[in-house]
């Protein structure tokens, strides 16, 4: 109970009405503050030429600022009731508000549930989770738009991994990682309609061009740390989308760059009428044409790049060159006195992982068919970047979790419309405040001289 | 005792300015093989500046370090800071400890053995495919770690994160770290600051049995006088930023130069007389309390 109290200590259980009264009336004077110009004032035309007006919207505000007064109201009697609950120690209770605090009160148990958790039983749910993965597109219930689901959760994923060599491993905080996405995308994009090239051909290549990027970003810039690294990597990939903007020669622009090859299946198009000559995908398996063939195609392309990229980082970080990585986070001035070059090893962790983020940039180009430079803002490289911190920095499982959890269950939010990203942000404060330090922080060693459970 | 050796480490003349001030003035010694070198002074006296140099984390206004290695001579001063502890092979620790807390007590002295490792891994491309020579190489790198560990006897907490071993253990590890570059020259900052009286008896084993068994030169910063007067052959005496004495710990003990810079000058040559005067009463008896544990180290 005084931990309870401790972590809020503006609401002390034991509040009388008075207090919540008055708790309640601060935040509704916040609100009036807020509402005053959110809601209040409305500008409105009149049509061409005929100049604006403005529009008062007192009965909003008032609704807004009486909504807030009543809901803290609710808050505080209702938190009451929760630590009560919490006080009695999750005894089952009938009323639906215990109910509701004892699901509240589990969910961080179930992170630290999680991370005290045996390896064995890690391994078990990242097992399950891979199984499920793997049946996704054979699921009844899975329709287009779930299939489509998955493969922009397992895009996130796979960019995660890739972001967690740099940002989690290495601890170099990088804000541009998608300059590297959209240099990958371009590749493909510019590689395939000019040179025609297949996807498989240009996947490497795409590959190459990122983490040559990164190579040459890092050169000047690696010797920075912390705050100035990000705010350097931030420009950098500002740079990169301006470039793609202006540069119309051979970007197009903000125009974009449309009809990008569709991969195939090893030669097989995926098509419901194949050009003269080639047989199309279902025609050689026999099956009835359907446009999910294609979708279920790109899920197992992007669970298998996301595979490689775990696989790849799972066996890195066992090498010396990983080690290094996690010693030039922990302390860059220890890792000089002992003969490595902090340098060269800070420059491989940029050029791995923005060779993840090229390869990932290649498949969103020919999973979409059509990219421009909006779709690599820096917003999507802050929710990257927040995947990786909220799943615990250097924890691959975390960065499933989070992604699963910001990326796929705030799309069930959509039918909110514009307050979709209410619930992306509700997600974020929740495991701020219940697991401050990422869904999942353990970290296992890497080598080990006792087995596990022996004692020494 | 060994036989005298010849020098391992040769500093001549070194300077170092930050903008105006002078924070080491000409100071030259050397430091041999198979000897433990001690530099002692007062807080201030510019030993952490010189350890910086030698180690490259600085580069000296002016002067020359010369490092006499089993495979040629390595101008120090010239070198990059990783270069010399990668080349020239000389390993440090630090007067605040710098382990990789967050990483186990094995981890921390394989990445000490980071650059043999690196190159039995192919640079990482064999060791990414589970080549046979790769994790031949890990093992001779965890048993040269156990070696250390046995030896600082942290072998039972090989496993746990180096940040949750208690303060004396951290210390030895920093000390086992070092020792597992393989060093030529092994230069310890400060490395009984902190331990107890038993923990910093068991620190003079390790750096004898370093010395005597593993034939490297040990340069040290101390501040334990106990340490200093029992372990080192040879001592350095900084006072601002110049050497005032150099030799055995015995002579440099009464060397009036040496007892002047730990206690200040003699009352009434500095002072002027009326402050002399009202020190006269106290005055005698408190410099003689503090003469007396100085005597008595």
């Amino acid at each position: 109970m005084a931990a309870e109290t401790a972590d809020t200590p503006q609401h002390p259980p034991q509040d009388g009405i008075a207090a919540i009264l008055k708790d309640a009336g601060i935040a509704a004077l916040i609100s009036l503050a807020l509402a005053l110009p959110l809601f209040g004032f409305r500008i409105v035309g009149f049509g061409s030429g005929r100049g604006l007006a403005l529009e008062e919207r007192w009965d909003w505000v008032v609704t807004a600022v009486l909504a807030v007064f009543a809901g803290r109201i609710a808050l505080n009697l209702w938190l009451r009731r929760f630590r009560a609950v919490l006080a009695i120690g999750g005894r089952v209770g009938d009323g639906v508000g215990d109910k509701i605090g004892q699901a509240v009160a589990a969910a961080p148990r179930l992170g630290r549930i999680l991370q005290a958790a045996k390896p064995a039983f890690r391994i078990a749910v990242a097992g399950a989770l891979l199984a499920v993965a793997l049946a996704w597109p054979a699921f009844p219930f899975v329709d287009r738009y779930l299939l489509d689901l998955g493969v922009i959760v397992l895009t996130y994923v796979m960019l995660g991994w890739g972001l967690n060599i740099v940002v989690g491993l290495a601890g170099l905080l990088d804000l541009g990682y998608v300059a590297f996405y959209a240099v990958g995308a371009y590749s493909y994009a510019l590689l395939a309609l000019h040179f025609d090239l297949g996807f498989w051909e240009c996947l490497p290549l795409a590959g190459a061009f990122a983490a040559f990027f990164g190579i040459v970003l890092g050169f000047p810039v690696l010797r920075l740390r912390g705050d100035y690294l990000a705010i350097v990597t931030l420009g950098f990939g500002e740079i990169i989308r301006i470039i793609l903007i202006n540069w119309y020669p051979v970007t197009n622009g903000p125009n974009g760059i449309s009809g990008i090859p569709r991969p195939s299946f090893f030669g097989l198009p995926f098509a419901a009428d194949p050009p003269e000559g080639t047989v199309a995908f279902h025609q050689f398996f026999g099956l009835e044409y359907a446009s999910t063939q294609r979708i279920a195609f790109l899920y197992y392309v992007i669970l298998a790049l996301a595979l490689v990229t775990n696989l790849f980082t799972l066996r890195i970080r066992r090498l010396p060159v990983g080690r290094a990585w996690e010693a030039l986070r922990e302390d860059e001035i220890a890792c000089r006195s002992l003969g490595i070059n902090p340098r060269n090893t800070k420059l491989t962790a940029f050029a791995i992982g923005a060779m993840f983020a090229g390869f990932g940039g290649s498949f969103f180009a020919t999973r979409q068919g059509f990219i421009s430079p909006e779709s690599f803002s820096f917003i999507e490289s802050a929710i990257i970047l927040a995947i990786v911190v909220l799943g615990g920095m250097g924890s691959q499982l975390g960065v499933v979790l989070a992604a699963v959890l910001l990326i796929g269950v705030t799309e069930f939010f959509r039918e909110l419309e514009q307050f979709r990203m209410l619930a992306f942000g509700a997600g974020m404060v929740a495991i701020m405040v219940w697991r401050p330090r990422g869904l999942l922080a353990h970290r296992d060693p890497t080598i080990r001289l006792h087995a596990r459970g022996e004692k020494a | 005792m060994p036989a005298p050796d010849r020098p391992l480490l040769t500093v001549e003349h070194l300077t170092m300015r930050f903008g105006g001030l002078v924070a080491v003035h000409d100071v030259s010694f050397t430091a041999a093989g198979r000897r433990i070198t001690a530099i002692i002074g007062p807080n201030g006296a510019g030993k952490t500046t010189v350890f910086n140099c030698i180690t490259g984390f600085y580069s000296p206004t002016v002067g020359r370090i010369v490092l006499h290695g089993g495979r040629g001579d390595f101008l120090l001063e010239r070198m990059e800071g990783y270069l010399i502890a990668q080349k020239a092979r000389v390993a440090r620790t630090f007067q605040n400890i710098r382990l990789f807390p967050r990483m186990s007590v094995l981890e921390n002295l394989l990445v000490a053995q980071h650059n043999a490792l690196m190159r039995a891994s192919g640079m990482s491309v064999l060791g990414l495919l589970g080549a046979a020579g790769f994790r031949h190489a890990e093992r001779e790198a965890v048993d040269h770690a156990r070696y250390w560990l046995d030896r600082t006897a942290l072998a039972d907490v090989a496993d746990i994160d180096a940040g949750t071993l208690p303060y004396g253990a951290q210390r030895r590890l920093e000390i086992a770290r070092a020792m597992c570059t393989r060093p030529a020259l092994l230069c310890l900052d400060e490395p009984a600051a902190g331990l107890n009286h038993a923990e910093s008896r068991d620190l003079n084993h390790l750096l004898r049995f370093i010395r005597d068994e593993h034939e490297i030169g040990v340069l040290l910063i101390e501040h334990d006088m106990s340490v200093v007067m029992e372990i080192s052959d040879h001592v350095v005496v900084l006072d601002y930023g110049r050497k005032i004495a150099e030799g055995s710990p015995e002579a440099v003990r009464h060397s009036p130069d040496v007892i002047r810079a730990y206690l200040g000058e003699e009352e009434g040559e500095a002072l002027p007389p009326e402050v002399t005067a009202d020190l006269k009463g106290e005055g005698g008896a408190g410099a003689a309390h503090e003469r007396g544990p100085a005597e008595t180290q």
